[in-house]
This record gives structure tokens, sequence and C-alpha cells, in this order.
């Protein structure tokens, strides 16, 4: 979403002009010697809240830990995807995060370029990829978006939702984009079913085949000024992957198989559309978060079926969703699912759709409601301890556990 | 998250018409190609064919102006430098034309202006170090002043009037602790950034809506606030997920060793010492880690906040001198009664009233402050704000607001005593209403018309002649605030 800037106006706001007529005499007190008194203050401490009984996951995380700035050098901003590398192979070690950014270093949404890896044994980043923005195989070029994930045969293939002036108005369709394991473009998939790939990509790898989930949202939504309508085209695509031993992924198939789903351009944060997917653990259900009517539904048999679920059976609704966007299973088996609209994440368990409750894992008051805008993607820590996501008001990456 | 920082979410892109111009052009070409060459097929979504012709462009100095978050978008590659090395760099320029259309000393407009520079340095990116923030700010005050040269007013018109001059205003460092619920803040600070704030009074111009009555007129020189601050330590605790306390310790004159010094350099540590202390309730606002069960929705977030603050001088009377004889008098000594120590009590609500939809962001808030200091000593012995502000006013406005203020002064019982001893006309209190418009042109550039209307200006009393009443002033303005 939208990444904001605090102003210094506010600075000024505060300010005041200064007049007096009242000056102090000398006193033996002086500032320096009361200095110590202040330093004797400190705050109480409040613990962490704990229910009784766990009934979820999110009672049971401790702790938010701010791990890194995610901005590279050059000046990228608004993280997004978040991928674990799931091998060792070139600079990327098992365990590694993956970040992209949406945004460059003027704040332009839909033309960041960069992809950092986070290295959690040295807590340092490195820069991992800068693809090319103007990559003419890719239409309109490159602003990455939540796609994005890292295939045990080393190879990231990772979605652009790209712009020409950081609006929905000069979009492209954009592609995914397939790099190396050194950060090098290889290829694109560009299709009539690809437009716009930006939600957070649901994955079954096998290796020398693969098969990802990604949905699409950028059908005819037009622009974001004036009326902008809800177009109810965006896709959910199944993509069939060869992987031949030491050459990049190609698409042995295609097929749509969720579609209708309601997207819309959005002046403040882009665009609003289908965004997180999950597979249930039999890979036999696939969860999908519909931003834009505010629910979660599930595609039944995603791996096999041959044609469109449409939007899918409705899991839950409302209640505690505020327009869901990414999502991830925690190791109960329970879907995590952040909001776009306030700083929570919501656990909802799908065997019944029962919606748990809500952590507040971004609650920044600048935005109204807190952390309205701020989260996007969330992934598990791969050992099911605890989960990273992003704070992309702040280009920060978080793991809470 | 310091208040001082994250304080306003502009999230609204503008109206960007000769933008738009140019791409309905571009768009109708491509759109009219594109459907007499071929339609899509059924299957395929409609806007696809589109989508797939548009190729990418570079991107300029000059690519999305209007709107990005910042006039000069990335500096040419200054910024993301800059960043490399954990520092950020914020340049804001207030520019303003106030003119007084009756009462006061003079009728006639005046222009001010103000250019604010911020370099924030991140020590974790800088070094290492986790949770540092080092800060230093520096003012360019140029233009006029209008409450000083035309109002008389003791509510002066706008915030951001000062002496013309180009000053060091903060430098300090912070650091954060115990994952961050508690953080120092040592250096030299400005108060108006932390204390006494209501949120929903920073709408408006009036500078008695930001750094109130009583500190201006009654702490030293007008206490540690814009344009001026104090050396000191600052200490802020989050003893539960709603309640935060502020507590610190300055040099309570930032002038007192050096009045004519206009470089923001005083250092002072000599005169006396401003202890200040601040509890901050907060209502139907979450903290990060707490559980939501769906059964606190519906509650308006508000701000509650409590302080007092006591300076260790040495203060005059107002009235009567060392005998206990009025200063007016032929018989007075001339010199001052003296009382140890001065002292104020405050309290600051912000309260949202009016939210209909908890996921749009048109709400309606209201705001009172007030505080009191003792008459004997202060020319101020109480002031107050209290307003109304409406967030969003119209469809597709979201970053707008509209507000109604007002803004009380009255003079203590001394001064007033004093007056009356010399045959000058009696002050009492004065008070100001303040109608105001924030329009959010792009997301660096807001524009603010403004309407000011004092009643008992002076609180009462010429200030070129105390004998003599001063009318009533009706300033009208506007403010243009841009962020480069």
């Amino acid at each position: 979403m939208l990444h904001l800037l605090s102003t210094s106006d506010d600075r000024v706001r505060r300010a005041h002009a200064a007049r007096s007529t009242t000056r102090t005499l000398t006193t033996k007190h002086t500032a320096a010697s009361a200095l110590i008194a202040a330093a004797m203050f400190g705050g109480l401490l409040e613990s962490g809240t704990v229910l009784a009984e766990p009934i979820g996951f999110l009672e049971t995380v401790h702790r938010h830990t701010t791990l890194i700035n995610t901005v590279p050098d050059n000046g990228d901003q608004n993280p997004y995807a978040i991928a674990i590398a799931p091998v060792s192979v070139g600079q990327v070690k098992e365990g590694d995060v993956l970040v992209d950014n949406f945004n460059n270093s003027s704040n332009l949404q839909g033309t960041g370029s960069t992809i950092i890896d986070y290295h959690p044994d040295t807590k340092q980043m490195t820069l991992f990829a800068t693809l090319p923005r103007e990559l003419k195989d890719c239409p309109g070029g490159i602003g990455l978006s939540t796609a994005m994930t890292m295939l045990k045969s080393g190879w990231v293939i990772i979605g652009s939702t790209p712009s020409n002036d950081g609006t929905a108005d000069t979009k492209g369709a954009g592609c995914l984009v397939v790099l190396d394991n050194q950060g090098k473009v290889v290829s694109t998939f560009v299709s009539p079913s690809i437009n716009d790939p930006w939600g957070n990509m649901a994955v079954v790898d096998n290796g020398s085949t693969a098969t990802l989930f990604v949905s699409n949202a950028g059908f005819g939504v037009g622009s974001a000024r004036g009326a902008h309508p809800v177009v109810n085209e965006a896709n959910v695509l199944r993509l069939d992957l060869d992987i031949p031993e030491g050459k990049p992924p190609v698409i042995k198939r295609e097929t749509v198989i969720g579609s209708g789903f309601g997207a819309q351009a959005d002046k403040g944060v882009f665009l609003i559309g289908p965004t997180g997917l999950a597979l249930s653990a039999d890979n036999k259900l696939l969860y999908v978060s519909d931003a834009i009517g505010n629910q979660i539904t599930v595609i039944d048999d995603p791996l096999t079926r041959d044609t469109s679920a449409g939007t899918g059976r409705q899991l839950t609704a409302a209640g505690l969703l505020r327009r869901p966007l990414a999502m991830t299973t925690a190791p109960n088996g329970h879907l995590l699912v952040t909001n776009a609209l306030n700083g929570q994440v919501v656990e909802i368990d799908p065997q019944n759709g029962k919606q748990l409750y809500a952590r507040w894992i971004d609650a920044d008051r600048a935005q109204t409601p807190p952390g309205n805008g701020d989260l996007f993607g969330i992934l598990m820590t791969p050992q099911g301890d605890g989960f990273y996501y992003v704070e992309d008001d702040v280009n920060t990456l978080v793991l809470a556990k | 998250m310091t208040l001082a920082s994250h304080t306003r979410c502009l999230r609204d892109v503008p109206s960007r018409r000769r933008f738009a111009w140019s791409t309905v052009l571009l768009w109708s070409v491509l759109f009219s190609q594109v459907s007499f060459a071929a339609p899509p097929p059924e299957d395929v979504p409609e806007g696809t064919e589109e989508d797939l012709h548009i190729q990418a462009e570079p991107i300029g100095p000059w690519t999305g102006l209007w709107t990005r978050q910042n006039l000069l978008g990335d500096m040419g590659g200054l910024r993301p430098w800059l960043g490399k090395y954990g520092v950020s760099l914020n340049i804001n320029e207030t520019s303003e034309y106030l003119a007084n259309l009756r009462g006061g000393l003079a009728r006639g407009g005046a222009y001010d202006g103000l250019t604010t520079m911020t370099l924030d340095v991140d020590t974790e990116k800088a070094f290492g170090l986790p949770g540092g923030t080092f800060n230093v700010s520096g003012l360019q005050i140029h233009g006029s002043n209008l409450s000083e040269e035309k109002l008389g007013t003791y509510n002066t018109a706008s915030g951001i009037e000062a002496q013309p001059s180009t000053r060091l205003w903060e430098l300090w460092y912070q650091q954060a602790l115990l994952n961050k619920r508690v953080d120092i803040k040592i250096g030299q600070q400005s108060l108006d950034q932390e204390f006494m704030v209501s949120q929903y009074g920073l709408t408006f111009i009036n500078t008695m809506f930001g750094w109130p009555g009583v500190p201006s007129y009654d702490m030293p020189n007008g206490g540690p606030a814009y344009p001026l601050s104090a050396l000191g330590v600052r200490v802020r605790g989050q003893i539960t997920s709603s309640l935060t306390a502020l507590a610190g310790v300055f040099d309570g004159d930032p002038l007192g060793n050096d009045p004519n010094n206009l470089s923001g350099t005083n250092f002072n540590l000599h005169n006396s010492a401003l202890f200040i202390g601040e509890l901050q309730y907060a209502i139907n606002q979450p903290a990060e880690g707490d559980m939501d069960v769906g059964k606190s929705q519906g509650g308006l977030p508000g701000t509650y906040k409590i302080g007092v603050w006591y300076n260790s001088g040495q203060f005059n009377d107002q009235q009567f001198d060392n005998m206990g004889v009025s200063l007016a008098s032929p018989a007075s000594t001339g010199v001052p009664q003296q009382h140890h120590g001065n002292y104020s009590f405050y309290a600051v609500a912000d309260q949202m009233i009016w939210r209909p939809n908890p996921d749009q962001p048109r709400s309606i808030g209201v705001f009172a402050r007030v505080m009191g200091a003792p008459g004997d000593r202060n020319l101020v012995s109480v002031s107050a704000n209290a307003g109304i502000v409406m967030k969003a006013p119209f469809k597709g406005r979201d970053n707008d607001s509209v507000g109604l203020g007002l803004t009380f002064i009255q003079i203590g019982s001394h001064a007033r005593g004093l007056d009356a001893d010399s045959g000058d006309v009696v002050r009492g209190s004065e008070t100001a209403v303040e109608a105001t418009y924030q329009y959010q042109v792009t997301p660096w550039w807001q524009l603010q018309a403004d309407m000011q209307y004092t009643f008992n200006a002076g609180a009462g009393q010429n200030p070129n002649d105390p004998t003599q009443a001063l009318r009533n002033t009706f300033v009208i303005g506007v403010r243009t605030n841009i962020t480069f």
C-alpha cells in the first residue's frame, strides 16, 4: 500500500511565536543538577496479553521484533511480498527471507524493482536482485507485487504490477518474472490470463515440477480518478510448471480456477483485489482472500480442476475482516490473514470458518484506524514458531513469535 | 513512534488536472486503436488487451509529480544516498499572508514564512545501534509579524510568527529501550513537540492552539518551544498499553544567558530548571500485541492528558514591589517582589465523537485544553482552547479538514491590579474564534484558508497606549504548506 512519509508541517503547527514579558532571575538550582532526577524516572512495564487457554496461534505470540529497514541502496520503498528460501543456492541460504519493494525511491507505486535478502543468522540484509524497470518483455515494465516465491530448484518467480506514474491510471498488465539464484532475469510469463499478478502465491513444489497459484487483479480496472467502479473480472490462475534440470521453469499448462472476483483501482493503495492465497494441508482446498468482498472463499480441488469455480464457496465474511490481504497457514492449520484497513491479523479456523480473534500487529496511530494500509505480506517462519510480516509505511520487516 | 514524527496520514491523491488531460488523450487514442483492431476473445476478461500494450516509460524527475509524497521526489538521488547511511531529510516551507480587516493596532496585511529542515539519523541503519535516533533541525524564519505590528492581541494570529532569523532548532539523541517501552531523549529540545499537544488543535493557525497561552506568556522567554529549545532530558514510558508517562527536566530559560543570540546556540544551563511531567491516557486505541475478540468495535478513539510543570527560578510579582507597594505608586522602590518558583497544571482532551464508517476517513473530533498558573507572578493566569474538527468533510476530499476553534486568555489578577493602580484600561480576558479549511492539493502541498475574530483584543488595552482600548480584530488569510 501507499507508503507514508511523516511530514514536518505538524512541527510548524505546534510552533508558536515566542513572546514573553517574564524573566527569571538567577537561582541556586541549575538545570544540570536536575537532569539526574529525570534519569531516575522509569516506566512500569506491562506484560503481554495472554489468554487462559490457547485456542489458536496468535495468542501464543510473545513479541514483535523489528528486524530490518528494508530500503535497499537505490531507495526503493514499500515492502510487499515475503518469500522464504527453501534451499541454499547461489547467494541465498535456506531460511533467508526475500522481500520485494513495490515503490521506487520517489515512493511511486508500481515502480519498485528490488528484492532484498534478510539473513536471519547474521541479521544482515543484502540486495538479492534489481530488475530492469523498463523490462521490455513485461507489459508496462516492473513494479514488484505481493506475488513472489522461491522454488526448491532455486528459481525465484515474482509478479509485476507496473505503473508509469505511480498510479493505476498508467498501469500495464505486468507479468511473472523468473529470476535465477543470482537474481538475474531469465524469462517472463505473459498471457491473456495474467493481468497484474497481485496477491501472494500458493505453491506446491515437487522439484522438477511445481504448481503456482496466483491472483490477477488488473483486468479492466482502469483509472482511479473519478468514479472507479468495482470490476468483477479478477481471477485465480493455476500455473503448472515444468522445471527441467538446470533450466528455468516453463509453463506446461495454465488454468483459470477462480474468476469473477472484484477488483478496483484506488487512489491511495493503487489496486484492491483478491490478494491472499493459501492451500490446505492436503492441498485439496485453496483459500482466497477476497478484499473487495471482505470475505475468505474456498476453491475445491485446486490442483486438479480444469474449470473455474467462480469466486468459490464462502468460508467466512466480515466480522473481524477489514479488507483481507495476504494469508498464511499456522502450524495448527488455521489461516492468518492481514487486514488492509487496520493493523490486525485475523485467525480463522478453516474447519468451521470461525474467526477466533485478531491481533494488532501494527498499532501505528499515524493512521486511522491504526495500521490502516500498512500490512501486506505475511509468512510463517520455517520452524512454524512465528511469522514474518512487513509494515510498509515504515519500510520494515518484523518477526512476531 | 514519536508524536513528532508520525502524526499525520497523507493518504489521498489529489486532483491532477494538467496531467489528467494528457492521460485522457493518450488513453482515448489507445482505446480507439485497440477496439477497432480486433475485439478480444470472449473468455479473455475486458481490459487485458489495452494493458498488454502499455510500455514502460522511463521515470524522470517529474514523474508522478502530482501524486508523490514530496515535491522533489528522491531529490535526484540525494534521498536514497542519505538513506544508505540511515539519514532522512525533510524540508518544509510554510508561507502565509494574513490581513487585519478591522480593529487592532492597524489595518493591513503581512507575509511571513518558515522553512524547516530536519535531519534524522537511524543509528541502526547508520552503525548498527538499534533503537537510536539522532535529530537536528534548523529554522529559517522570514517575513513580518502581523500580530506584533498590526493586531496587538494576546492570542497571536499565527504559530509561525517569530523574529526573522536562521537558527538551530532542535538537536537531540533518543534511545529506545526495553522493546520500545521506554525511551530517553537527551539534548536541545522544543517542548511543544511532545507536551500539551492537542492533535485536533493542530489544525488551526492561531499560535495558542499550538504552544498555549500560559507557557507562552509565563515561562521565561516563552519557554523551550518554537523557535526556541532548551537542553534537557526527557523520559517516556509506556506504563500500560493505554497509559504513557512523560517526564523531563530542561533548562528553565532558553535565552537566559544571551537574549541576543539569534542562532539558537545558547545551550543555556545556568538560570533555572524546568520540570515537566505528563500522563497520557488513550481510549479505544490499540497497542501492538493487543488481542481483539470482536467485542471492542465501535468505540471512538480519544486521548486525555494531564500535566504539570514547575520552574525553579525567581519570578517578579506583576503588581507589588519588594516593600509590598504597588509598582505603579510613586513611593515604590521599583524592585518587584520576588516569588520563588512558578508552576502550572494543565489538561488536554482530544476525542473523536462521530465516524459513520470506521473504514472511512470522515469523522468529527472535539478538543479542549485548559491550564492555569498563579496570578500574582504571571501575566496570564488561565488559558484555554476548545474546538471541533471535521476530517474529509466532502466526498473525495479525504485529507481535507474543516475546523472551528476558540482560544481564551485570562490576564492574571496582579497584572490587572497594576492596570488599575496605573490608571490604565484594566485588562480582562481575550477570546479569539478561528474558522479554517485545510485543502490538500497534492500529498506534498496544502492550502489553508483562515478567518479569526478576536474579542476584547489585547484584553481590551492598546499595548502602545495602555490608557486606550483596542478594537476587536478580524483577520483573514491563506497559508500554504509544501513538503519538499
